[in-house]
């Protein structure tokens, strides 16, 4: 399936929902944290490439874009522990 | 059809490169505040956690569909733009710009909701993350909706024509907007 705005929005809201039954149902379990950190990681990055057009971009853009992403959520996870 | 950008060039991603720079320096400003706060919860993770299940999930997650939309509309709205269809382009536009005020809406009732129950500024050390955190959000969705306001002006009224480096920009700007709640809210809403 090739994505494009629509198809974007559409998969957006379900890993919002996704998102939301995890920390509803999941709370306490082990991976939940890493999982809704994941899942917003993933949203970021559609935003990103997809409505900002990004894939377009020059490669080290795209580069910058990720590092940033893993740098965070990496941070983040390690704090929690 | 607009003229095209050779995004491939790095000194033009789309929206132009100077918006970029703008954009990775509130994302590490964000970034930076988040990764404190979750710092700060490690001294007393039980109290942040209680002062964390306070704030309002629905809430949070209604606005994320929001931003989510709004940022459709607009990406859709720049399409109709390159297209040179402007009357598309500007109710597309007119969309973002509704999405965005709705996120406002929800966010002042939340905030009511919190003064009502005496969480302000100073109650403890995460509602003064909480305020600093998404009160910084919220002025940035004033600024991008300020922005998208004179955009949909020029649509409709101006005599010179919108140049789509502008109209680039400004999306991305919009999107920003989107992009850091996308990282604010699961850390200050979900994972403490």
């Amino acid at each position: 399936m090739k994505l494009n705005n629509t198809n974007t929005l559409g998969v957006l809201l379900l890993l919002t929902l996704c998102t939301a039954l995890f920390s509803i149902f999941g709370w306490g379990k082990n991976g939940v944290i890493a999982i809704i950190l994941i899942l917003s990681g993933v949203k970021f990055l559609l935003v990103a490439f997809r409505f900002m057009d990004m894939y377009k971009a020059h490669r080290l853009w795209k580069l910058l874009l990720v590092g940033y992403l893993l740098s965070f959520i990496s941070i983040v996870l390690i704090l929690l522990k | 059809m607009h003229s095209s950008i050779d995004h491939k060039d790095f000194y033009e991603p789309p929206g132009g490169i100077l918006i970029w720079i703008l954009i990775f320096l509130e994302l590490i400003t964000f970034g930076v505040a988040l990764i404190v706060l979750i710092g700060y919860s490690r001294e007393d993770p039980t109290a942040y956690h209680i002062s964390r299940l306070k704030l309002n999930t629905t809430f949070g997650s209604i606005n994320t569909v929001f931003l989510l939309t709004s940022g459709y509309f607009m990406a859709e709205s720049l399409k109709q733009f390159k297209a040179n269809h402007l009357p598309r382009a500007t109710i597309l536009l007119q969309l973002t710009l509704l999405g965005g005020l709705s996120f406002l809406l929800l966010k002042g009732f939340e905030y009511y909701e919190k003064i009502e129950h005496g969480l302000t500024l100073g109650h403890d050390t995460f509602f003064n993350f909480y305020w600093l955190l998404t009160g910084f959000h919220v002025i940035h969705v004033f600024v991008g909706l300020t922005i998208l306001g004179s955009i949909l002006w020029s649509l409709k009224r101006a005599r010179t024509p919108l140049l789509l480096e502008d109209y680039e920009a400004s999306a991305a700007f919009w999107h920003m907007c989107d992009l850091i709640w996308l990282l604010l809210f699961p850390t200050l809403y979900l994972v403490l």
